[in-house]
């Protein structure tokens, strides 16, 4: 079976981000950068599949140089080759723009499965995979927590609101956009970064690709949300903390 | 403005949520410009249900290939509307599990890129949605011909607000029969299921209301037990709690249990040892109720209470109970 | 006195004390004591052949078992980075540990001392032996009635008596006492003493014989196959450590806890046989099977699987039967992966062994060959790992949280131009009360004047993911935690952890060269006459550390710094004694314990001390019983670090 897996690498969760002098974009200097997660849960769903069924992971990422580092660390964690699409202007396109390249780079390897994250941990829009299956003219489906290999395809179990789920049954070749937490990440071990090091990492350029570039919608402005970072300590008699509280979670948190 | 509204409904209502998208619509343009859109395969009293907002008509999509939802399924149907709508300036939806399972596509067969999750929408129209776990807000304009695909935040727009808009009587509804066939319906869903109702798994709540050493006393679980049904939550406890036997040791949090991220924790009577924090301190809201304004989980909450347990909890649980009115 | 009377040939005088004479050589003090050596002569062809052929089969016996073991050491794997010289450290310990059985003694006087005698015989019987062999073919260079001789002979002879009550001790105590550590009834140790003991009668007996009577004859050849039998059993049993320990002491690493450099690129730790070196090979035979590691390991005595004895045997026993080439995995029928991984890296193992195993860097390797080849599959050690392959903090805690924390204590930032650099390590900086120890000295470096700053930026050390074998995520933090330093130009660093110190002095030598670190104990202990005392006069029991104290050396200072604050008691189990509490070698972070909760063991002791407080040096130390003392309700003792205790006498 081979699977191709879309990463991407994006700032690290924990640091603090500085917007951009242009506004349009974060300031990138000196910001770590990792494997944003659910591409890494999406990865470990590849290799165990492969483990169980036998096959290829190829792992995909488009992004400039750095992203390097990320590609081999999924080479490391067992990943049998690697395509980089050299772009250094990935910010700047909308959800179909990047979907456009990774279609493009998927296509010749015709796979038999094409798995990545639900969404990214910079910019969140939890397309990217959607929009790749519909360039692709494959089937899909999102939210995926664990993927089974049947006769006629797939079977997998997709998350609902609200603590329910939903098994559902694909054709393949398929798409599908991985929830976190539906297995255990493994750690990167000495011995599978030596073994990366003789891994295939292909390199292409994205104008190589000849994809259309053009933007549909464009991320104009950054602001950072006036936003208070510290404890609110709900003053008053129980209830009368406990009813504003509710209000709070219900307007604020919006967790209720 | 015109605008298409999509409609979800669960368990035969419309999805608050949904209502919410109207009141995002209203923001965009008059109530005359909007056109609700309900689906499936029975939309009769769907319909009826939409028509008494503040909406310009109500569009019915019914075809028994759409009774349960798929992807193929809805982007087909939707795309052959808007091609027979002509007119849509903007579709929105509210940003549900179903929406973003399909949307992007549709948009996509339409050559158009989805916004989405937007909680703010400003004159332009501009739409605001937030980057980098909600630490920074990116402003988006739609450009180029055909619709603009919106999806909205849950809880980010007010539904409450709708009825109180003028509008008519009662809407006028109409039906659209879309042309599907089911060998374009590629995939196949199963029946929704819950997960195991024995074991318990913290890792999946959505919720979770957990209690710590100041809960003093076993006998005083069920005062909590009575705020988590309240709240749709799921028990949790600190490790103490389950080395004594007052809970089970899968519902521990911390660093020698489990490490839970849930939209809401509420820590009772919980210090905030680094054992427990390490656990819990990636949930997206934190509410912390302890008697001691010193206790170190008051450093990672959102919303605290200095306050006694035993009175602000079932004082907490009353306020919840009443809210669900 | 009389004239000399010739008597066997000898010169003897007689002495007379009145109705009562004694025969007495003039210049033997022994003389009035023993007798001669009762010496056979004229030895017949026959026995001299049957002698021949009893050594060529003692010999035989001996190489057949001796030769394998030999060879499997030498062809284990070359070791590297080992340096034979500076030699002196090696001659040094060889003498105080073997010749002078030093450790020994020291950490079991009574039963140390008796082994300490049956060694001393040992030696002094060499020349013994020897002349005894040679004799039956009239080569013996002793004469039993010269000077030298009787001497010499006398000299064995009070060690002879020295060895046999010493064996005897040692026998009553592993048949008849038998202590828990000794595990089961051995019969080979059974054995080993009925010859010692053979031995000694035999060779005590004969000075009561006469010279050429069938008696002494008798003694000689039942001194000879006792000796004869002997041989043979030395390979077979433990008590090949007579002759391996001496080789294991001298060429031991030196470093307390010393984990080696990974050889090459295709070395990955202790995986097969074939990565064991010659040293854990030489280690692995040389055992005696004392317990010593056993009785002071925090997971054994707390009902765990890990038996630091076993892991050593357990070597021994995959290399009898794999070798030191085997691709054979060694956790596997000789030892459990569940095992090794309890270990907490205490050291105290290792800091007792008397024959020089290295037991931490076994254990250490042991779990590099199952992390650096993904063989570990734990979820909370991937948590751990992961934390760190993403994150800055062990905790997984945000950045901004430390941020936070500087922010609010107004910590002033390192620039270069300050004496000190603080280094909050992650627990203190995200854990509640590691904060309140970081804030604690704080305030007494304020008061004391000391110029310091913090990092702006701090990643772990990566203590616990080197102690859990994973190197490849210990050289990152490494190298990225020298560089950190470096361009920041830290020349000093004060660190409140024995953990960070540990690592950054030791463990990160392997990629750079560190700056200089010490722990806040030794910072504060310099200027304990600056510090006013407390008022309050609690009952303090210091608890060490086991990263500053056996790792360190480091046992006064503390003290000195928390006898500011009140009248100190000690443990029962204390200095390089201490019992663990159980947080190191990265099981904080891991999982449930089975068995008994070390933590809860140590905190029991601690407070059955009846101190009212209990000081610690170490932020995990302190978590840990916090958490134990917490479980016991409201009659723990309190929980104060000597940063915490020093503060206490200092104006608000």
């Amino acid at each position: 079976m081979k699977i191709i897996v879309a990463i991407k690498q994006v700032p690290d969760r924990d640091a603090p981000v500085r917007i951009a002098l242009s506004a349009n974009w974060i300031d990138e200097r000196d910001l770590q950068w990792a494997m944003n997660e659910p591409d890494a849960y999406a990865l470990e769903e590849a290799l165990l599949l492969k483990e169980k069924a036998g096959g290829e992971v190829i792992v995909l990422s488009a992004g400039p140089e750095r992203v390097g580092s990320t590609i081999r660390e999924a080479l490391a964690k067992g990943a049998d080759r690697a395509i980089h699409i050299l772009c250094d202007d990935l910010s700047a396109r909308d959800a179909l723009g990047v979907a456009r390249l990774l279609a493009a780079a998927i296509k010749p390897e015709n796979p038999d499965l094409v798995l990545t994250g639900l969404q990214s941990e910079d910019v969140g829009l939890g397309q990217t995979g959607v929009i790749v299956a519909e360039l692709l003219g494959l089937p899909h489906s999102t939210m995926i927590l664990q993927v089974e290999k049947i006769e006629a395809g797939f079977k997998v179990k997709r998350e609902l609101e609200e603590g329910w789920f939903q098994s559902i049954e694909l054709p393949t070749p398929a798409v599908l956009t991985m929830q976190s937490g539906g297995n255990n990440l493994r750690y990167a071990t000495l011995m599978g970064i030596k073994r990366a090091k003789t891994k295939e990492l292909r390199t292409v350029n994205a104008a190589e690709l000849g994809v259309d570039i053009g933007s549909v919608v464009m991320l104009e402005r950054i602001t950072a949300p006036i936003k208070q970072k510290s404890t609110q300590i709900l003053p008053g008699s129980a209830r009368e903390a406990a009813a504003a509280l509710v209000e709070k979670l219900k307007t604020e948190a919006h967790v209720l | 403005m015109s605008v298409l509204l999509i409609l979800e409904a669960s368990n035969g209502k419309i999805k608050r949520a949904s209502w919410e998208a109207l009141a995002a619509a209203l923001r965009l343009g008059p109530a005359e410009g909007i056109t609700a859109v309900v689906i499936g395969a029975q939309t009769e009293e769907l319909a009826a249900e939409a028509a008494t907002k503040p909406v310009g008509r109500v569009v019915r999509v019914e075809h028994p290939l759409l009774a349960h939802y798929t992807a193929d399924g809805f982007c087909i149907a939707l795309q052959q509307l808007i091609q027979i709508e002509g007119t849509t300036q903007v579709v929105i939806f509210a940003h549900t599990y179903q929406a973003r399972d399909y949307a992007p596509a549709l948009a996509c067969r339409i050559g158009q890129v989805l916004i989405g999750d937007v909680v703010g929408i400003e004159d332009g129209p501009v739409f605001t949605r937030q980057l980098m776990q909600e630490r920074l807000n990116g402003s988006y304009r739609h450009s180029g011909g055909g619709p603009c695909f919106v999806s909205v935040q849950a809880g980010a727009f007010r539904a409450d607000g709708i009825d109180a808009q003028p509008k008519a009587a009662s809407a006028p509804i109409t039906t659209f029969a879309p042309t599907i066939n089911s060998a374009q319906i590629r995939t196949r869903p199963g029946e929704p299921f819950r997960g195991s109702a024995q074991t318990v798994d913290l890792n999946s709540a959505q919720r979770i209301v957990s209690v710590g050493r100041g809960i003093k006393d076993p006998a005083n679980l069920p005062m909590v037990q009575e705020l988590a049904t309240a709240l749709g939550a799921e028990l949790a406890a600190s490790r103490p709690i389950c080395d004594n036997g007052w809970l089970p040791m899968e519902r521990q949090v911390g660093s020698s249990g489990q490490t839970v991220a849930p939209k809401l924790y509420l820590a009772v009577g919980i210090s905030g040892a680094i054992q427990h924090l390490v656990g819990m301190k990636g949930s997206q809201c934190i509410v912390a109720i302890n008697k001691d304004s010193d206790a170190p989980i008051f450093e990672v909450a959102d919303y605290g209470i200095v306050g006694d347990l035993f009175e602000v909890v079932p004082a907490l649980t009353e306020a919840l109970k009443a809210a669900k009115q | 006195m009389r004239a000399a009377t010739p008597l066997l040939g000898r010169r003897f005088r007689q002495v007379k004390f009145g109705k009562a004479a004694f025969l007495v050589r003039p210049s033997s003090i022994m003389t009035a004591l023993l007798p001669n050596l009762a010496e056979p002569q004229n030895f017949s062809t026959t026995e001299r052949l049957l002698f021949l052929a009893l050594t060529a089969a003692s010999a035989y016996g001996f190489c057949r078992r001796f030769w394998p073991i030999v060879s499997n050491i030498l062809h284990s794997k070359k070791d590297p980075e080992f340096h034979l010289f500076p030699i002196g450290r090696r001659v040094h310990d060889f003498v105080w540990e073997v010749m002078i059985q030093a450790k020994v003694i020291r950490e079991r006087p009574l039963a140390g001392f008796a082994h300490a005698l049956v060694f001393w015989a040992f030696c002094a019987f060499a020349l013994v032996t020897l002349n005894h062999c040679a004799s039956i073919f009239g080569l013996g260079f002793l004469n039993p009635a010269g000077r030298v001789g009787r001497f010499y002979f006398d000299f064995a002879a009070v060690f002879a008596v020295a060895c046999a009550v010493g064996i005897l001790g040692l026998f009553l105590r592993r048949f008849v006492t038998r202590p828990r550590w000794l595990s089961e009834v051995s019969w080979e140790s059974g054995l080993i003493a009925l010859l010692i003991f053979v031995l000694m009668v035999t060779y005590l007996a004969a000075f009561f014989v006469p010279g050429a009577s069938t008696a002494a004859r008798a003694l000689w050849w039942a001194h000879t196959i006792t000796l004869l039998a002997f041989l043979p059993v030395i390979p077979h049993t433990k008590h090949l450590h007579l002759l391996l320990s001496p080789f294991t002491i001298f060429l031991s690493r030196g470093g307390f806890a010393e984990i080696p450099p990974l050889a090459d690129d295709e070395d990955f730790g202790l995986v097969a046989g074939k990565d064991l070196t010659q040293l854990v090979s030489l280690q692995a035979y040389s055992c005696v099977e004392c317990g010593r590691c056993m009785e002071h390991c925090p997971a054994n005595n707390t009902g765990k699987l890990l038996n630091p004895k076993e892991i050593v045997l357990g070597l021994r026993g995959y290399l009898n039967e794999y070798g030191p080439a085997s691709e054979e995995p060694l956790l596997g029928k000789y030892n459990a992966q569940e095992a090794v991984f309890e270990c907490t890296t205490c050291g105290a193992c290792e800091f007792q062994c008397p024959v020089g195993i290295e037991h931490v860097p076994i254990i250490v390797g042991l779990r590099r060959g199952a992390v650096n080849t993904g063989a570990w599959e734990d979820d909370h050690g991937a948590k751990l790992f992961l934390a760190l392959e993403r994150g800055s903090n062990a905790l997984g805690m945000s950045t901004t949280e430390r941020d936070k924390f500087v922010e609010k204590n107004t910590l002033p930032l390192f620039d270069g131009t300050q004496e000190y650099c603080l280094w909050l390590g992650c627990m203190g900086a995200y854990d509640p009360r590691g904060r309140d120890i970081v804030v604690a000295l704080v305030k007494v470096m304020r008061h004391l004047g000391a110029s310091f700053g913090v990092l702006r930026k701090e990643k772990c050390t990566g203590d616990p993911v080197r102690r859990l074998g994973n190197d490849l995520l210990f050289q990152q933090l490494a190298e990225a935690g020298l560089e950190a330093l470096a361009q920041n130009r830290v020349k000093t660093i004060i660190s409140i952890c024995p953990h960070c110190v540990r690592t950054i002095q030791e463990d990160w030598k392997a990629y750079g060269t560190p700056p200089q670190v010490e722990h806040h104990s030794e910072f504060l202990a310099r200027f304990v006459n600056q510090l006013p005392p407390a008022q309050d006069h609690d009952k303090i029991v210091f608890h060490d550390p086991c990263y500053l104290g056996r790792y360190r050396g480091v046992y006064d200072e503390p003290r000195s710094v928390a006898a500011l604050a009140g009248e100190l008691v000690e443990a029962p189990r204390s200095h390089e004694r201490s019992f663990c509490c159980g947080a190191g070698g990265g099981l904080v972070f891991l999982g449930e314990e089975k068995g008994q909760r070390v933590s809860h063991v140590r905190a029991d002791e601690l407070a059955a001390t009846g101190a009212s407080v209990v000081g610690t040096a170490c932020p995990f130390c302190n978590t840990m019983f916090q958490d134990a003392f917490a479980a016991k309700g409201e009659v723990a003792p309190e929980l104060m670090d000597i940063a915490q205790l020093a503060a206490r006498g200092l104006p608000e």
